[in-house]
């Protein structure tokens, strides 16, 4: 053995796996492995997915090369410059607003869009006659008196090929089912189903006018040079010149931030799992000290057994990244099934980048958190076959260095921001610390309880007492898990629920916008009529932000993004004479009759906040073309969940509405219809058709189910950092194996029975693993309270059925793997105690 | 039977045609053969000889903690080969006591409760004012809530040998009770052993290389090659 080869460096390394691997450590070591692979593919290979959908058909999504897009019909002078460029335009109008069935009472919020011929320039619209039926495609645009509708509309109100559908004051022909059409913005900020009319046909719908939502998107199609010179003329203020390179913004960002979560719940998986690793590591390499002595004294030499070594490690990470590959593909389908619905975007099939990167990460936990153990027990001293304590063991600060070094890189690595990194570590140590510390104490604590029991319990309360550390460490590391998943989960569901017990019954789920301000007297007397309560509109006035303090301003004055995007759109302003109780002053006074007409301003706290506000600080606004400086008189905070329309700028009457100013006016007002009265709503839209009416329950219901999809898909991680948690107390267990089997062989030599001992077992993991879920509970209930009373401001107690579920859930989840992992012991024959062993 | 009946009593211990064989490279070993013996109440019987003749086999067998390959074994009246494996842990519980070579204390149990033990097993009620008794007599009446690993090896093995006598077994076995002592606190834990045996009226059973104190016993019993010479 004095100069082995490579061939029997190989051998020897495979034999050593092969004995091994019927030792719990190197199993364990693999699953932590595999588990932390699975959970990093399942997610890379989902975002992949999503990263590549988006970038292949960008061009054909938009729908147009480049599209302009504006609140208003670009002027007649731009669109001549446009023109001149050579580039094809067509203009697509869409706006909000009821539509229903002209035989039925149901009723629906769509987008209706005006199309104008050639639509759309990039892609294929494609139509049907019915769902799923044969494709065709689309002609230029719709023929007048047709609708086309997209498959949402078409289930919702049960339409089929030739219903009349009422849109505004006309009645059109359901002609095609829209199957597929580039330039739909989808994504998760996409609520409403949508139809195609004919441009033309928009003005007889009387949807048009002061106070509708016009989104106006001004298709590009060309060459490159005339799409370049397109896109060098200057657009009036509140146009947008978007290429397919910064489309999508909303599907971008809704990935990004639900990346951002999924990387911190596979980040947890990980750091878990590297724990995992380290702990089986080292316990491995303590039993392989004695087998290294063993091999010095028969003549290996250090670089074979290094060798030997390293292969063995490496082995072992193959086939980790190979069982967690296997399971993070099935991971990633999951994921997309999960969240394909709210995407609205067909997937590419997954693809193979990830994979070496997750190879990469494999390594480097092996690097970090398995290798400096193991290696070390290289120096393993010949003569610790004579006698184990003459094997000193050096504590070598390398390996503590190369776990905190991976930790970092981990963190850098999965996260991809230094920030998201440091938040995720910062608040793993800190969480880590504060369970460590309650388990802790309650690991003490037990010590009080443990003579009120039979022996079963005594021994398996006393086990924990014993492996204080040990124990901790299980706790806080099934803690984390269990806490993760109970956010999500249980106390989720409950804050949503605090918060919909606090709205008062009859709080208004219907909004009514874009009332003109000559439909306010005939709108109250509509409800009147009908017999509703009195309905209250607000009015409502556009302005734009021109100064600050006396110095101009615009968007590009603030740093702030969300400052820069609340200037870039127009504001909103309204006039009062008296606040409610949903208004809270925090400086200055409300005013009351004789502030009419004063130039004064009442602002919320967003504005504030946004803008730096002081009491006397001066607003210059543009009103349709006239200027008006306000001072702002008192700042107030405004109780949104009381779904009434509200204002962050507010002045006394007689200021907006001041003869003289022309200000673009509509009114607003919201009020509660019960579900079985909503047919009102399409008499309503069949007397007012220009007013556009919201329903709160539909939105906040499709609101919730697309939470619910991007937590389902949270959660299906989260189940992996549970698993990684249940692999460190498995780790946890296979260092106190030896000790259990010698103490089960004491047990049943002096009369014990297996029952005895089974019983004393699962006292044992009841109580540590109940322990964690209790810890985790308490968490997961601070956690949720400082949400509760610092964010969402919602009364907020504590939850005895949670603190109870969490208890069992960890109890049971414990005692399971636990028991699982040590029921062998359980047939230690008693005659290992005795001075020959088994002989 | 070679062994010679010596005092009087019943008998507590009987085999009968004991053998042991194990199978080692395909080969099979008799470890004991065709061995007879029985121990009275009240006796006290040391087995010596030399490593591998098969003294810890034949303790093993007459506690029950092993079956054997052939033969009977009668222990406080009972057949062992009628009772399962937990049969015979319930008859070891409260009728047999052990004191083993490495003490074999639970970690996780404080001194008193590691002797309550054995008579919680046996489900008395007693179990804690019999442990301190006995714990009192050990000279350990003051170190009733240490940890094992908080006492030295021979206030150790004190332990494990009150937790041996604390449920008034009949019979005791006794494994190298000194094998991992220095001499002189050897000495001092066999003087405890007979003292309470003496006291109890327990039966001593024990496996040693020690002659001296073999010699302390009614009987010895000498192994040879698994049989009794």
């Amino acid at each position: 053995m004095s100069a082995p080869g490579t061939a029997s460096t190989v051998r020897f390394a495979l034999q050593r796996l092969r004995r091994g691997w019927t030792s719990g450590e190197l199993r364990v070591l693999v699953l932590a492995l595999a588990i932390a692979a699975a959970a990093a593919i399942a997610v890379g290979l989902f975002t992949d997915r999503v990263r590549r959908a988006l970038e292949a058909g960008a061009g054909e999504q938009l729908g147009a090369d480049a599209v302009i897009n504006g609140r208003d019909p670009l002027p007649e002078s731009t669109l001549v410059a446009l023109r001149v460029t050579g580039v094809r335009l067509v203009a697509v109008t869409s706006f909000p607003s009821v539509v229903a069935r002209v035989d039925g009472e149901d009723t629906q919020l769509a987008t209706i869009k005006g199309v104008e011929a050639g639509y759309p320039l990039r892609g294929a619209l494609l139509l049907a006659r019915e769902p799923f039926g044969t494709t065709e495609t689309a002609p230029p645009q719709p023929a007048a008196g047709e609708v086309w509708v997209d498959l949402r509309l078409w289930t919702t109100l049960g339409l089929q090929q030739g219903a009349q559908l009422q849109v505004g004051n006309r009645a059109l022909t359901v002609s095609r089912l829209i199957v597929e059409e580039p330039g739909r913005t989808a994504g998760f900020g996409d609520l409403a189903p949508s139809l195609l009319i004919n441009a033309d046909e928009l003005p007889a719908t009387g949807l048009i006018g002061p106070g509708s939502r016009l989104q106006i998107s001004l298709q590009l199609g060309g060459t490159p040079a005339a799409l370049a010179a397109a896109a060098a003329v200057t657009l009036p203020p509140g146009y947008r010149y978007v290429t397919p390179e910064n489309a999508r913004p909303e599907i971008r960002n809704s990935m990004d931030r639900a990346r951002s979560f999924l990387n911190i719940a596979v980040l947890a998986t990980l750091l878990l799992a590297a724990a995992a690793v380290a702990l089986s590591a080292r316990q491995y390499s303590q039993r392989l000290r004695d087998e290294v002595a063993l091999l010095k004294v028969l003549g290996a030499r250090r670089a074979f057994i290094r060798r030997s070594l390293l292969l063995q490690v490496l082995l072992l990470g193959l086939v980790a990244g190979g069982l967690g590959a296997l399971v993070g593909v099935g991971g990633q389908a999951v994921l997309a099934a999960v969240a394909a619905p709210v995407m609205k975007i067909a997937l590419p099939p997954p693809g193979w980048l990830p994979l070496p990167a997750v190879l990469g990460l494999v390594l480097l936990m092996l690097a970090g958190f398995a290798l400096p153990p193991v290696l070390a027990s290289v120096d393993s001293a010949p003569v610790r076959v004579f006698q184990r304590a003459a094997d000193r063991q050096r504590r070598r600060p390398w390996g503590v260095l190369a776990a905190v070094a991976a930790v970092a890189a981990l963190l850098w690595l999965q996260a991809g921001s230094l920030k998201l990194a440091a938040v995720v570590f910062g608040g793993t140590l800190l969480t880590a610390g504060v369970l460590a510390l309650f388990a802790w104490l309650l690991v003490r604590g037990l010590a009080g309880v443990r003579a009120r029991g039979g022996v079963e319990w005594r021994f398996g309360l006393g086990n924990i007492a014993r492996r204080k550390a040990a124990a901790v460490a299980q706790i806080v590391a099934l803690g984390i898990a269990l806490m993760a998943l109970l956010l999500v989960t249980v106390v989720r569901h409950d804050l949503l629920a605090s918060w919909q017990n606090k709205l008062p019954p009859e709080t208004p789920n219907q909004f009514l916008i874009g009332i003109l301000p000559e439909q306010v007297a005939p709108l109250q007397a509509f409800f009147a009529a009908h017999g509703r309560p009195a309905l209250t509109p607000q009015p409502m006035v556009r302005a734009r932000l021109t100064a600050l303090r006396g110095a101009e301003v615009s968007a590009d004055s603030f740093e702030d993004p969300e400052t820069r995007r609340w200037i870039n759109r127009e504001f909103n302003l309204s006039w009062t004479a008296a606040f409610g109780d949903d208004s809270r002053f925090l400086e200055g006074q409300p005013w009351g009759a004789e502030a009419r007409g004063k130039p004064w301003l009442i602002v919320d706290d967003y504005a504030v906040e946004r803008l730096k506000l002081k009491l006397g600080d001066t607003l210059t606004l543009d009103l349709a073309g006239t200027p008006i400086t306000l001072e702002v008189h008192a700042v107030r905070k405004i109780k949104w969940d009381s779904f009434k329309p509200n204002f962050f700028l507010v002045t006394p009457p007689g200021v907006l509405d001041a003869e003289g100013l022309s200000a673009p006016l509509q009114w607003i007002a919201s009020f509660y219809l019960p579900r079985e009265q909503r047919a009102l709503l399409r008499e309503l839209i069949r007397e007012f058709p220009n007013v556009t009416a919201l329903d709160l329950d539909a939105a906040l219901n499709q609101v919730r189910g697309i939470v619910d999809r991007i937590v389902g898909a949270l959660e299906f991680i989260f189940l992996f950092t549970l698993l990684a948690g249940v692999v460190v107390m498995m780790a946890v267990i296979e260092g106190s194996r030896a000790d259990r089997v010698r103490e089960t062989g004491v047990l049943r030599a002096l009369g014990a029975s297996r029952r005895v001992i089974r019983r004393g077992l699962i006292a044992e993991y009841a109580v540590l693993g109940g322990l964690a879920g209790a810890v985790a509970a308490f968490a997961a209930q601070a956690l949720a309270w400082g949400l509760a009373v610092g964010v969402l401001e919602l009364p907020y107690g504590p939850r005895p059925l949670l603190w109870l579920a969490g208890t069992l859930a960890g109890a049971l989840i414990v005692t399971a793997a636990g028991y699982l992992s040590l029921r062998r012991v359980l047939d230690t024959p008693p005659r290992t105690v005795l001075a020959g062993g088994a002989a | 039977m070679s062994a010679d009946a010596s005092g009087v009593g019943t008998t507590v211990i009987v085999a009968e045609r004991l053998t042991q064989k194990i199978v080692s490279g395909g080969e099979q070993i008799a470890i004991l053969d065709d061995l007879s013996l029985s121990i009275r109440a009240g006796e006290t019987v040391a087995i010596v000889g030399a490593s591998g003749s098969g003294k810890t086999t034949l303790l093993s067998l007459l506690a029950g903690l092993d079956s054997p390959t052939s033969g009977s074994i009668m222990l406080a009246g009972q057949p062992l080969s009628s009772l399962d494996e937990d049969g015979r842990a319930a008859l070891r519980a409260g009728r047999v006591g052990f004191v083993f070579q490495s003490f074999q204390l639970l970690a996780g149990l404080t001194a008193l409760e590691n002797v309550m033990l054995p008579a919680e097993l046996a489900g008395r009620a007693d179990a804690e004012s019999l442990a301190r008794d006995t714990l009192a007599k050990v000279g350990l009446g003051t170190r009733t809530g240490h940890y094992p690993y908080q006492l030295s090896g021979g206030e150790q093995q004190r332990v494990a040998i009150a937790r041996a006598f604390a449920a008034q077994p009949d019979i005791l076995f006794a494994d190298e009770p000194t094998g991992n002592l220095d001499a002189a606190t050897g000495a001092r834990i066999i003087d405890l052993l007979f003292q309470l045996n003496r006291e109890r009226g327990a039966t001593l059973v024990l496996v040693t290389h020690d002659m001296a104190l073999a010699a302390r016993c009614d009987r010895v019993l000498r192994l040879n090659a698994g049989r009794i010479e």
